[in-house]
Order: C-alpha cells, then structure tokens, then sequence
C-alpha cells in the first residue's frame, strides 16, 4: 500500500469541541458591525477555550486543544484565509511556483521575519521544521511524498515530491506545520512542549497549566502594522456554565466555542456578539462493518433509514446543527455533494431491510461513546430511535483514552463519535474510508472507493476533482459504513468591543493578530 | 431487643429516617406501579417543562419525567447500598475477626492491608478502581465495597481483641469447645452491635458514592436513572430549568439523611451508656 | 514523644512502600494506556509502539516499577508522559490551590460549628438544641457536589454576584481569589463544619457532667467562666480527633469540588491522571495524597497530645 502523505485532520477531537448553531449569520444583543473603524492598538484580550494546551510542541500535539494556543506563537508558508472556508492563501510565502506536473514547488519567503529570540528566519529554518515534522511522526504522513528540500538561497525553498499531491498546499497551510527554530529545539534538548521556537505575532510570557497562558505582542513582527494587541490571556475553563457567567460578567473578551444552549443564552446578553459559521465538526454513528449483523450492508442502510436526524438535532443540539443526508461534507464547502439520501425517517423501510436481513425481529448491540456530553446524549436519543425498528441498543460508556483504543483496534460494534478540521476533501475521506486506512475504525473496504480516493489525491483539475469525490460519497453513503449525523456549526461570543476576530469552520485563533479592542 | 427497640421508638428523627428508609424500599420495588411513566419514554414536546399536574418534578432535556426517573434511581441506590455493603460488612468482618483471632503475622498482614486502603481518601480510591474496572453498576458496587472493607475490618478486629481475652471465651476454651464454635457462638454476637451501626452509616456512604463517581462520570451507563447521572446532566441545563438539578440531589440527601439518622438512632439505642439526650 | 514520633514514621513507611505498588501495578490492569490516551483517534499500531519504546512503557512491568522508585527516592517523581512537565512541578503548581481549599474549609468550619456546638451543649434540651441537632445531621448528609451545583444556580447563574469556576491567584487579586473560593469553600466546609458541631457538643456535655465541673458551678463560678476555662479545653481533645479524621474527606472532596467548580487543584490533577492514563502523574499524585493524609494525621496525634497530657503513647 502506498503509505504518501497520510493526511491527518488537524486533529482529533478528544471529546470536545461542543460549537454549533444554524446559519452563517451573525446576531447578537448589539451587533453592530464597526468594521469601517479605525483599528486602535493596545490593550489586553482575555480569550477562553474549553481546555489547557496539553503541550506547546506544534509537531507533536495531537489534540485540537492545543492547536488555539500554539498557533499564535509561530508563522507557516501558507495560511487558510481569513473568512473563506478551503481557501488558502500565502503567509510567509511571498511568491511561489508550482510546476506543471504537480511535483516541484519553489517557495520565495519573506526576507524580513525574526524568531521571537532576534534569529533570522531563513530556508534553513523550513528545511529543518518540514524534516523534524518528518521525524516526528504525527503529521509525517503529509511530507512523505517529500523526496527532496534544496535551499539554494536565504529566502527560497524548493520542494520536490514524488509524485502530485492535490492537497500539498493544504497541507503546508497547517497552522501546526509552523517553522520553528532550530536553535530554541537544539537548546531544549529537542522538546517544545514547553517553550515557544517560533516568529508569530504574540511570544510566550507565562503558562501556568490549566489557570493561564500570557502571550505578549512580538514587536518585530513582519506583517508591518501588527498585531494590533498588546497581550493575549488565554484562559482554560472547562465548564460550559463557567465560560458563560464568565464573558456575561466580562471577565473574557472572547468564548471561543458555545454549546448549542450557551449560544441561545449569550445572544440575548446585552453587550455580547455572537458569530457562527458552518464548522468542520462533524458527528456520526460508526458501525464496525467487519463483523456480526452489522456486517450486512442491508442492515446499516435499516439503521441509517431509522436514525431521525432532524429530531436528534432538536434533541441534543437544540436545533442549532446542519443535519448531514448524505455525506460528511457539509453544505457549503467546494466540495458538498447534494445526495439527500436519508431525507426522512422510514421506519417501515428500515423494518423491511432488517426482515430481508434475516433479522426481522431485531438484535441487540452495544454502542460505544467516549467523555463528550453531546455524543452521550446523542447515543441516548438513538437508543430510543432504533428501539421502534426492534434493535436493541446497550450503551457503554467508557472514559476518552479507554474508548479511543477501543475504536483504534476495531473493537466496538456501534459508536458515536466525532472529526473536526477537515479542509481539503482528502482529508474528510482517505484515512477513514480508504481500504487498510490509518482511522478505517469502521474496516470498510470497497475496491471501487479505494480507487477514487486514489484518483482524488493525485488529480489537480477542479471540476474533475469534484466529480470524483462526488461519485465516492455515494458510494459510501449507500454502503453506510458510517451513518452521518450532522455537522456542528462554530460559534464564538465576544465582548462588543472586539473587532477583527474571524469566527472560523476550523476553530483556528490565528486572526487574533490582526483583532483589535475599541476602547 | 424489645429494651432496644423501645429506646429506639423514643428517637423521632430515627422513626422519621427508618419510615422514610421503608418508603425508598416500597418505591424501589413497586416502580413500575408507582411511576407515572417508563423512566426511558423521551418526547420531543416536552423537554425542559417545569413541575406540574402531569410532570410532578418537570422533565428533563429529553423530556423524560423525572419524578419516575426519582423513583426508578431507588433501585440503583438500594442496590448499591445494598450489594456494596454486603461486600464490604462480609469480607471486612472476616477479615477483622481472622486477624484479631489469629494475632502474629497473619494479623500484621491484614491490619496493614487496610492502613494501605485507609491512606487514601475514599473517593480517590473508588476512582482508581473504577479506571481499573471501567464503569459499569457491578464494578462501582465492587469499587465501593472495596473501598469500605477496611472499616468493616478494623471494627471486628477490634472487637474481638477487646473481649478475646475476656474470661467467658477463656472458660469456653478451656472447655475444650472447638475454636469456630466459639468464633460463631460467643463472638460474633458480642461484636455485632457496632457493626450493625456501621452498617445502616456505611449505607448512607455508599449511595453518596455512587451518586459522586456517577456525577463525576465514572459510574452506570449514562441512561441509567440513577440520581447522581441525574445531576450531573441537570448541571448543563439548571440555568433553564432548576428543577432538574433541586430534585434528584433532594432524593439523595434524604436517602443520606435518614440512613443517618437511623445509624444514629441505632447507636445509642444498642449502647445506652451514650445518651447525648436527642 | 520524640519515641512516638518516630514509631509512627517508620510504621508509615511499609504503607507508602505498598502503595507504590498498589498503585503502580494497579494502574497498569487497567484498560487503554497513555499512548492511546496522546493519539485519540489518530492511533496507529507504529506509532504507539514508537512512542511506547520512547517512554520506556515496553520494558518489563517489574523493571519499571524499580527503574520510578529509584528516581523516587531521589526525590524525582518522573515527567508527566501526557504533557512532559515534571510531576513535581505539576503538585507544586496545583498544591497552594487544593491546601488555600482545605484550609479556608476547615478554618470556616471550626469558627461556626465549635460556637455553635458548645451553645448547644449549654443549652441542651432547648429549641436551639433541637434545631443545631437537626441542621448538623443534615449538612452531614447534603452531598457536597449538589451543595456546590445549588450554590452556582443560585449566585452565579441567577443572581450574578459570584464567579462559577475559574481560580484566581492570590497574588494577583486578594478579593479576586476570595470570591472565587466563596462557594466552594461552602460546599466542601459544611459537612466538616457539621460533624465538628455535633462533636463539639457531644464532648461539650461528657466534660459538662464531670465533677471538677460542677465542684466549680457549685463554687459559684459563672457559665461562660466554667465554658471557657475548664470544659472546653477538655472538649477539645474529641474534637481534634474528628477534624484529623475529616482530612482525608477534605482531601477526597476536594476532587469533585475543584472539578464543579474548575479549580486548578491536586483532585483536577488526580482525575484528569486518571482520565489520561497518565502513569507517572496519576502514581506521583497518589504518592503524594497519601504522604500527605499520613504526615497530616501524624501531626493531629501530636497535636492531640499537647492538648491533653494524659495519653500516653504505646
């Protein structure tokens, strides 16, 4: 199997996000847009997201957590762009050249950007972090096509690969494939869980686990002009009700990510915006196709038939979710497949299915989920769901890392779980549904998907591009080796004087750098 | 016994806690009568609706009713009470009266066994045996009965120490009456009292336990209605409706409370000598 | 004394030395490990067994446990395998937070509940008996997390007047600090404050029936004179008893209220150990309570014997 660049999803939710809501609309007590205003600098912005960084290496974190806080501290080649969900744009890159063939990228960088600690940023500095990115195995998959890296000045890199990869550009846009400095990774014995390596436009000042990270403006940023603040609290309250009594109080310019209820209680708060936008949080039932009744695909399509998403949705998300119909792409997105497939609930269909089955009285199975309320609840909702098509459904919970390891050795029958952060349609497809795949928790395998997914990865024509995704999303969503359930929309409150902060599908808090306080 | 229940009647609070105490059996074992609903029946309409004619204590964010929620969580309490304190009187009884009985190393061993368990706050202990065992209501029932095994165990073997020398058990054995024989007939009678006390107290910590690991989310399975999941759910939703958050947690404070009291009760009904007069 | 002391300490050791391995070979029965706990859903086989042989998780169970006792004993409690910050680091960052905790529960008890259970004493038999009687049982039975989440729907969510969870330093705002401990200080003090008043009492009337005492009543001495000279200082000594005995519920409580009300503290710490798989922390933690619990009780008993002369230590 030919192992290129794996992609991974910017990570893996442990449980977490809970953002949702319906439209991309903003509304609020007093959202009055003061974008036209002249930008002021100065102040401090107090930001709060649901849990602590587990570490400060952006090589090594896994967990989307971490993710918030990391990116401030550094600088990457490409960036997505500010408002526009799958587009990418340049960051430290000032101009670039992408062969015909796909294959070699020549990369011209910026000739003014400095590490926090005075160093020169230079082609050195990309060459080193793409290679420890390599070495460190979490995002290796992504630069294993990688097949050389010349340096031929101060300011250009030239990557050749292997052969094309459609998603490089994605790839490189990372916030967690930042470069970082080779001489604070050398000092630290290798390791950056604790420090900052990076050029971004806030440096680390102090980090006391799970009370407050202190970042302060990087003065010689190379973006001229920026940033606008002059410290960054972030704070990690894990308590829903915390963050909320916190930013009704304003203690906090910004809650990063709103539960469904949260969202609908801030909006009426005097002095508080609320801004969602369609997230990259998508939740689903996973049915593990490898063995007992589930491995009938008539049985899956029952379930998938007897699944109520629209009640599920009033249920546990309060109605604020985009429920999915046919695949995991949400509306929206370049890549979002109109199937409807599922349009409505069929219980008479779902009981047929089962009858042709060989099981027209049902069977029991046990449904796995891990520590995240909305999953727990979910699993409750579709307990009572499929009790009405006679399957009989016993749920286990099980705490984050006991759960994980369950689902990465395929041994679980039913789940509910959840990806967040897919950019590119790769990513949302690949791993998990590609035959052998590296998160194929589900062993799906067929030979006619396996075959597009190839197809997509390599292809850079849009139009064709999307047809084939197009075509492997129904594949998939027939065989229904997961059943979607819906994807979560992203909201964040903030403080009426905050400007300039982007509320993004992938819950990135990059834009801080150029976000502002009026006074 | 009559001079014991006697002493016993003349405790309001302790009455109050044992008829209460009686009430949670009754409710436990006639759920399915007494419950105005299936403690699993969700509706999509009713969510989040206060207390009313229909809905005594209101419903929760799937609409179930929590009063028949209230009521079916007196299994999973009793249940636990009553397995875990089984466990736990067995086992630490035995234990206690082995090493008290037997003295020399054997008693060494067991004795500090339980210090090791008595080092450790309770609750942190049940945690780690609950990620030992994963959550399930079998593995809290034993989590928990592990938990109070020690306490089971220092009583009896306190006991037995104090009255293993007393001149009755001596006389017994020089009359050549077999060791067990004396074990069954002479002490454990003797040491029963303190244990019955601990017993109805111990009650009382197990169903907080099991209401603390489940709220913590290390207990049943999330659906189960027990009070303490009760709780911890109401937690994200009280701020809309208090009721989901004010009811179970009374269920389990009185559940607590009238185990309590009735361990109290019993304590000065059994040793007259403590008479605090209440 | 000195004799009793050090008797005490070596007996302790056996008990520390078990719990290492209770703890040790305990957490390793346990399902899923740290590396799956890091990856999530990202776990592949390669890269686990990479990390494992990193943290030195596939040398044999026994070689291990000597290899972290040996560090111990150095005063080197390991590095975190989850976030890689030393496991000392970790208890010292979040100690001041779960012992400011126990301290202001326990200072709060004492000075409400000993007022009020030797009122009660004097009073005995009387409505207010009646009624601290009633009002103790019933903060014994309240669970300190349903205390904790009424107490937060009531000031912070309806009445807006206190912060819900978050922890602010007392170095940076002493006002700030204090109303973000208000609540939980509540909420973990009650049932210690309960116990202590039904002890207070208790004890209060044993010494109250003692003869020297009523000698001095019949001396003509004055209540409050009797009350303070003489009772409660041989009252005392029960009490003391019960609050050494409330420790170990402090600490155990303290997990479920820092967790309530998201208090950066040793219980957090515990359960997101726990929660993670995090061996050496979860092992350094556990350690470290227990010492703690030991080294706490150990200083009651000597405080126990200042206040009342008459033990003698065996």
């Amino acid at each position: 199997m030919k192992k290129l660049s794996f992609l991974m999803c910017f990570l893996l939710l442990f449980g977490i996000l809970t953002a949702c809501s319906s439209s991309n609309t903003s509304s609020g007590g007093t959202s009055t847009s003061k974008s036209d205003q002249k930008p002021v600098y100065g102040g401090t912005l107090t930001i709060a997201d649901l849990n602590d960084a587990k570490g400060l290496d952006p090589h090594k974190e896994t967990n989307a957590q971490s993710f918030h806080y990391i990116e401030n501290m550094y600088d990457t080649l490409f960036q997505y762009k500010k408002g526009k969900y799958g587009v990418i744009e340049k960051d430290l890159v000032k101009d670039y050249k992408i062969s015909k063939d796909g294959k070699i990228y020549t990369l011209h960088l910026y000739n003014n950007v400095k590490f926090h600690n005075g160093d020169p940023l230079t082609s050195k500095d990309v060459k080193y972090s793409i290679n420890r990115i390599k070495k460190m195995g979490v995002r290796a998959q992504q630069f294993e096509a990688v097949s050389s890296i010349q340096t031929p000045d101060k300011t250009t890199v030239v990557i050749t690969l292997k052969q094309a990869v459609a998603p490089f550009l994605t790839f490189l846009a990372n916030p967690m494939n930042a470069i970082v400095n080779q001489k604070v990774v050398d000092a630290h014995g290798g390791k950056l869980d604790q420090t900052d390596a990076g050029s971004g436009p806030f440096k680390l000042v102090s980090w006391k686990k799970d009370q407050e990270m202190v970042l302060e403006k990087n003065k010689s940023y190379f973006k001229k002009g920026l940033p606008y603040l002059n410290k960054v609290v972030f704070k990690a309250i894990p308590d829903d009700t915390g963050r909320t009594t916190a930013i009704r109080n304003k203690e906090l310019n910004i809650d990063l990510q709103l539960s469904s209820k949260d969202k609908l209680l801030l909006q009426k708060s005097p002095g508080i915006n609320v801004k969602s936008v369609t997230g990259t949080y998508w939740e689903y039932i996973g049915l593990n196709v490898t063995k007992g009744p589930l491995k009938n695909k008539d049985v899956r399509d029952a379930i998938a038939w007897a699944v109520d998403r629209d009640a599920l949705n009033k249920q546990v998300k309060f109605g604020q979710a985009t429920p999915l119909t046919g695949g995991p792409i949400p509306p929206g997105h370049a890549y979002y497949a109109n199937l409807n497939t599922y349009n409505k609930r069929d219980v008479s269909k779902a009981k047929h299915l089962l009858a042709d089955a060989g099981y027209p009285k049902g069977f029991s199975v046990t449904l796995k989920v891990g520590q995240t309320q909305d999953q727990i609840d979910a699993a409750q909702v579709v307990k009572a769901q499929l009790k009405d098509v006679g399957i009989k459904v016993k749920i286990q919970q099980q705490e984050d890392s006991v759960f994980f390891n369950a689902l990465g050795k395929k041994q679980f029958e039913m789940t509910i779980v959840g990806w967040v952060g897919f950019v590119d349609p790769d990513e949302f497809f690949y791993n998990i549904f590609h035959t052998g795949g590296a998160y194929n928790q589900q062993g799906y395998s067929n030979k006619k998907v396996d075959q597009l997914l190839d197809e997509g990865r390599v292809t850079m024509d849009q139009t064709k591009r999307k047809q084939i995704y197009e075509q492997a999303q129904k594949l998939i969503v027939e065989d229904a080796p997961m059943v979607f359930l819906y994807a979560n929309n992203q909201s964040s409150a903030m403080t009426d004087n905050v400007h300039g902060f982007d509320v993004n599908p992938t819950v990135t808090t990059k834009s801080l750098e150029s976000t502002w306080l009026s006074k | 016994m009559i001079k014991i229940w006697d002493r016993f009647r003349h405790n309001p609070a302790a009455v109050g806690g044992l008829l209460f105490i009686l009430l949670l059996i009754a409710s436990a074992l006639l759920a399915k009568q007494v419950a105005p609903q299936s403690p699993y029946a969700m509706s999509t309409t009713a969510r989040l609706t206060g207390p009313s004619a229909v809905h005594w204590f209101g419903t929760d964010q799937f609409g179930r009713d929590i009063f028949s929620r209230i009521i079916y969580g007196s299994r999973i309490s009793l249940q636990v009470g009553i397995i875990a304190v089984g466990f736990s009187f067995v086992l630490g009884t035995l234990m206690g009266v082995i090493a008290g009985y037997a003295g020399g190393w054997i008693d060494q061993i067991i004795s500090r066994i339980t210090d090791i368990l008595f080092a450790l706050p309770d609750i942190l202990l049940a945690l780690v045996i609950m990620a030992i065992l994963g959550p399930s209501l079998n593995n809290l029932m034993l989590a928990i009965g592990i938990v109070y095994t020690p306490i089971f165990s220092r009583i009896a073997r306190g006991a037995v120490l104090n009255i293993r020398d007393s001149l009755f058990i001596e006389a017994a054995y020089s009359m050549g009456v077999k060791q067990y024989k004396i074990l069954l007939r002479h002490l454990l009678p003797n040491i029963l009292s303190p244990l019955i006390v601990q017993i109805t107290l111990s009650f009382a910590f197990a169903i907080l336990a099991e209401a603390s690991l489940s709220f913590l989310g290390l207990g049943v399975s999330p659906d189960t209605p027990s009070w303490g999941i009760m709780l911890s759910s109401a937690k994200d939703w009280m701020e809309l409706s208090w009721w989901t958050a004010v009811f179970p947690g009374l269920a389990i404070t009185l559940a607590v409370l009238s185990f309590n009291v009735v361990g109290d009760g019993l304590r000065d009904a059994l040793d007259p000598r403590i008479n605090n007069g209440q | 004394m000195g004799r009793y002391i050090l008797h005490r300490l070596i007996i302790a050791v056996p008990i520390l030395i078990g719990i290492s391995i209770l703890t040790f070979f305990l957490i390793r029965l346990v399902p899923g490990d740290t590396v799956t706990a890091m990856l999530g859903t990202n776990y592949n086989p390669e890269q686990a067994a990479r990390l494992r042989a990193q943290m030195g998780l596939d040398k044999p169970v026994i070689i291990q446990y000597f290899i972290w006792i040996g560090h111990v004993l150095c005063g080197n409690l390991g590095y975190s395998s989850f976030t890689d910050q030393p496991v000392l680091t970790a208890l010292l960052q979040r100690l001041p937070v779960t012992l400011e905790l126990a301290l202001l529960s326990v200072l709060a008890a004492l000075l409400i509940s000993i007022p009020l259970g030797i009122c009660a004493a004097s009073k005995r038999g009387t409505a207010a008996d009646y009624g601290s009687g009633i009002l103790g049982m019933f903060g014994i039975s309240v669970p300190n997390f349903w205390l904790g989440t009424l107490l937060i729907l009531i000031f912070s969510l309806h009445l807006h007047l206190l912060p819900s969870s978050g922890f602010q330093s007392l170095s940076k705002s002493v006002p700030g600090n204090l109303l973000s401990m208000i609540m939980p200080v509540i909420a973990l003090g009650t049932a210690v404050g309960a116990v202590t008043m039904r002890s207070t009492r208790s004890a209060m009337l044993d010494v109250l029936e003692e003869d020297y005492i009523k000698m001095a009543k019949a001396k003509g001495a004055g209540n409050l004179r009797i009350i303070w000279k003489h009772a409660l200082r041989n009252a005392m000594v029960p009490v003391a008893t019960i609050v050494g005995i409330q420790i170990g519920y402090l600490l155990g409580g303290s997990v479920i209220i820092e967790q309530i009300f998201g208090l950066p503290g040793i219980g957090q710490l515990a359960l997101q150990a726990i929660s993670n798989r995090d061996y050496s922390l979860l092992q350094g933690t556990i350690l470290f309570v227990a010492l703690t619990f030991i080294v706490i009780n150990l200083a009651i008993d000597v405080i126990y014997g200042l206040i009342n002369p008459r033990i003698r230590y065996k």
